[in-house]
């Protein structure tokens, strides 16, 4: 792509403002789907980041921006945000969009100053899982309670339940990981996802 | 397994703790797949910067040699070397030119398995050429150069911009940038058959360069062109250019492949390639190009320039005399006239060159050389830009009339037309800027797009030039198609490639493929990992190319010489030094696997680890290693220059004066007894020539930890290079 010759990043030494309002993290959303969900002020969280941590998030931002006008669309911010180590489901991020809908995610671009307090609020949540969660995760499915889950089922979960992800997504996700008999070693399993 | 009866059950008794377990994974795999995109997005930008700065750095060498064409004497030997390649071709006559390149003394053995040819071609023959192709056959020299003619003949009638239809419902399929790629072209005839009557085909430039087929890919397309002179269409891209064509490795490769008679191709394919179209449009609504416009682009200047002229679009021509009515249309440079109040410059006056300001040609871009057509220093092409040239030296004065000037400045015209169309690319800020990137062309926006359109009533802009990861991309709202046909480009898995269909309704119709089968066993995770490793171990190369500026930048960083820097310092000056514009600070933990102290970078340690193989290397200066290898593309370029009957050998004593050339060039001081030494250690079998492509090979980059396999042809050899001589800190 041509590069961003005329539109030049802001100066490197954007300090974070700092917020004199009480830092107020979102509370995590639950997992099953909410009737109602309470807005997140984003002006109300105060973004911590060291310098060093802010010229990472901009050259990921920077990554994404596809359009060379240093934001990106709205249904690029949970990516971004995935890139760099976070993990939150969709619907953490569109509430912190603030439910946009489906034209909004492809239409509407923020830039870097507005995204990294929703940066902030997606680290500030208490929602990290690690190698035992996924394992722990992996063993609901686990009906003999012998280390190994039905990759069939598995596929039904995945596209059924939460946030459901489509057939190549997990043809994609489940290469190479059945055995013969079908079976997923989910401890295996883990290890490996978390390799990459 | 597993199957008990109470499964739905269970299932439903924990059906929360189901879904929150769902959830989970589809997080962990959706950042997954975004960690993933992150990486193949910087890898594709390590591949382009380097690859778009390779261009840049080929420019600004065309440009060095043509300012010394212009300021030394006619008599001078290193104008001797180089003017050779700004000699515009010799014999015009049509009779001549067939005389010069005669096939009919060649003799075809009885041994010969390949096709043979009969002209006029048929179809059959056309078709068997393919499959003789596809098969590693190689065609005879006879026959190739009697095609080449054929091709010229038939090419020569053909205007500058081809108008075609889309009558009788028939669907025209637009082919992008094939570079040498066999397997490509072979797989799109494959899914789309060969062009026909039924079938008629536009190829969209860039046939050759860097792929290992690209004669083959210009047999075939030539062949199908006489066949269906109406069905098939052939637009003419950057690389149809015979001054690109010395570093990216289509002359090499027809070298190779034709010992005997591969100068005298070449020579044709120069004529060729400036006789191919310059564009197409179809149905009067769709323009079909190479690289794009610029708010300048005029369809009708295009219409009438006489493209010919333009071998190297590198070059402007040389001015036409008004009294030069019988002498051909292509004039040779030694027919300068020299104004006698011109300083002559000698061989001694190297030094004097020295002192010329540094960005005397470095950094001009091609549309700076507008200047060098200048006739008339009160002439407004002076006021335009300002000329370097003209330092310390009258402008040349050439015996013209006044009223030449105004021709004068169509030339700048034409030429900065042509310029734009085989060079630019889009861009999505509005505005059109130079592109200064890739050093020629421009950059333009879509409102240019808008105005351009309107202007000539058309509804779409086909081009190619730029690699794609789908193979194609739209832009500027959908008017702008960008279409790439050579798959796994930059290494495989890479990229798909891309070609379009447009019938009577005009609505483009893509479709993608992705030659190799090794492709399909790749998952995406392998795919997006080699392709990285590949672009890193050239990152890494180029990086180590740059070892003194770096250790010189580092050190501004770190003035308690502790050799340890912070990363926001190292990225910093990595970027300074680089100059690629990529993501340093994420790319950093694969490029200097070093461990940090607290934080900080060791930036000795990376370097200490790799080395420079080099022939017997111990006696040369260290230094003087690492200027030749991070300038070997440079090199082989010029070396390619002054081996001017391309024999693969240059001579000695020319080895000796393209030392001296390079020297000034680079700004180096470079003594008599240290290019005695080197040429001591390159010329093995003592016999006063020195092969090429042996001493490329001799300087490689190998790790000590492990040999770097050899790169594909792209990278090294014959690779990208940058001359980033603005940031020598040496000078």
């Amino acid at each position: 792509m041509a590069p961003k010759k005329d539109v030049k990043a802001p100066a490197k030494d954007v300090k974070a403002p700092a917020k004199k309002a009480e830092p107020a993290p979102a509370p995590a959303p639950e997992p099953a789907p909410l009737p109602v969900v309470p807005a997140i002020d984003l002006s109300a969280v105060k973004v911590e980041f060291s310098p060093d941590q802010i010229d990472d998030y901009r050259e990921a931002f920077g990554l994404f921006d596809r359009v060379g006008d240093n934001k990106v669309a709205y249904n690029q911010v949970a990516d971004i945000m995935r890139a760099l180590g976070q993990n939150p489901t969709n619907k953490e991020v569109n509430r912190l969009l603030g439910m946009p809908s489906a034209d909004d995610m492809t239409a509407k671009r923020v830039e870097f100053e507005g995204f990294l307090p929703m940066l902030q609020t997606i680290i500030n949540s208490p929602n990290k899982a690690g190698y035992d969660d996924y394992v722990e995760g992996l063993r609901v499915f686990d009906k003999e309670g012998n280390g190994t889950v039905m990759g069939a089922e598995l596929r039904i979960v995945l596209s059924t339940l939460g946030e459901k992800m489509s057939a190549d997504e997990i043809d994609a996700l489940m290469a190479g990981q059945e055995d013969e008999n079908g079976c997923v070693n989910y401890e295996t399993f883990v290890k490996h996802i978390m390799s990459v | 397994m597993g199957c008990g009866v109470s499964k739905s059950n269970q299932f439903h008794k924990s059906s929360g703790k189901a879904i929150r377990s769902a959830i989970l994974i589809q997080r962990w795999y959706r950042q997954y797949v975004a960690r993933t995109e992150m990486r193949r997005r910087y890898t594709w930008h390590i591949f382009q910067s380097i690859e778009y700065s390779g261009e840049q750095a080929q420019i600004k060498l065309y440009n060095f040699l043509g300012y010394l064409m212009d300021n030394f004497t006619p008599a001078s030997n290193e104008r001797n070397l180089i003017s050779h390649i700004f000699r515009e071709n010799e014999v015009c006559r049509d009779a001549e030119w067939e005389r010069y390149f005669c096939y009919k003394n060649i003799e075809v053995p009885e041994i010969y398995s390949g096709p043979h040819l009969t002209f006029p071609l048929t179809v059959e023959q056309a078709v068997g050429l393919v499959e003789a192709f596809r098969n590693k056959k190689q065609l005879h020299s006879r026959y190739v150069l009697q095609l080449l003619l054929e091709t010229w003949k038939q090419l020569r009638m053909l205007p500058n911009i081809n108008r075609i239809s889309t009558c009788h419902s028939k669907e025209i399929t637009i082919c992008g940038d094939l570079h040498g790629q066999l397997d490509d072209l072979l797989l799109i005839f494959y899914k789309n058959d060969m062009p026909s009557l039924e079938k008629p085909y536009v190829f969209n430039g860039d046939f050759v360069d860097r792929g290992k087929d690209s004669i083959e890919i210009l047999l075939i397309l030539f062949s199908f062109l006489l066949v269906y002179p109406s069905e098939v269409h052939l637009n003419r891209g950057n690389h149809e250019d015979h001054i690109i064509n010395l570093r990216y490795g289509f002359t090499k490769e027809v070298l190779t492949k034709y010992k005997m008679h591969g100068k005298r191709i070449l020579k044709l394919l120069q004529k060729i390639f400036s006789w191919l179209p310059l564009a197409t449009v179809i149905d009067q609504k769709v323009l079909v190009l190479h690289g794009g416009i610029s708010d300048t682009t005029d369809l009708g200047v295009l219409a009438r320039v006489d493209r010919h002229n333009y071998v190297s679009a590198l070059r402007p021509p040389k001015k036409r005399h008004q009294s030069s009515a019988s002498l051909s249309v292509d004039s040779d440079i030694d027919e300068d006239i020299w104004s006698p109040n011109k300083m002559f410059l000698r061989r001694k006056s190297l030094t004097f060159l020295k002192t010329v300001p540094r960005d005397s040609f470095q950094n001009r871009s091609l549309q700076d050389f507008s200047d060098r057509i200048q006739v008339n220093p009160a002439d407004e092409l002076c006021q335009r830009r300002p000329s370097v040239f003209n330092l310390g030296n009258a402008a040349p004065e050439k015996e013209m009339a006044a009223s030449v000037s105004s021709e004068s400045l169509s030339v700048i015209d034409e030429w900065k037309q042509i310029l734009d169309l085989l060079w630019s690319d889009p861009m999505n800020q509005d505005g059109c800027v130079p592109n200064e990137v890739r050093g020629g062309g421009c950059y333009w926006g879509p409102d240019v797009t808008e105005d351009f359109l309107n202007r000539h009533n058309l509804q779409l802009l086909i081009r190619s030039h730029e690699c794609k990861q789908e193979g194609y991309e739209f832009c500027h709202n959908r008017k702008v198609l960008t279409l790439f046909s050579a798959s796994n480009y930059y290494d495989v898995g890479s990229n798909r490639g891309a070609y379009v269909k447009l019938g009577p309704d005009l609505v483009p119709y893509l479709f993608q493929y992705q030659a190799s089968s090794m492709i399909r066993e790749l998952t995406v995770r392998q795919s997006v990992g080699r392709t990285e490793r590949s672009a890193l171990k050239v990152l890494r190369e180029q990086m180590f190319a740059h070892k003194t500026d770096l250790i010189c930048a580092f050190k501004t960083f770190d003035s308690d010489n502790t050799g340890l820097v912070c990363l926001s310092d190292w990225a910093s000056a990595v970027e300074s030094v680089m100059h690629l514009d990529l993501p340093w600070r994420m790319l950093r933990y694969q490029l200097v696997p070093c461990k940090t102290n607290g934080g900080m970078i060791d930036y000795h340690e990376w370097f200490d680890e790799l080395a420079i193989k080099g022939p017997n290397a111990d006696h040369i200066d260290q230094s003087l290693l690492e200027t030749l290898y991070r300038h070997r593309s440079t090199f082989e370029t010029i070396f390619r220059i002054v081996d001017a009957d391309n024999s693969g050998f240059i001579t000695i004593e020319d080895f000796r004066q393209t030392w001296m050339l390079l020297s000034v060039y680079l700004k180096m001081e470079i003594t008599d007894d240290t290019i005695s030494d080197l040429v001591v250690t390159i010329d093995r079998n003592q016999d006063g020539s020195i092969d090429i492509d042996e001493f490329m090979e001799a300087f490689r980059l190998t790790d000590k930890k492990s040999r770097l396999e050899r790169g594909r042809s792209m990278f090294m050899g014959t690779a990208t290079d940058l001359t980033k001589l603005e940031g020598d800190p040496n000078i």
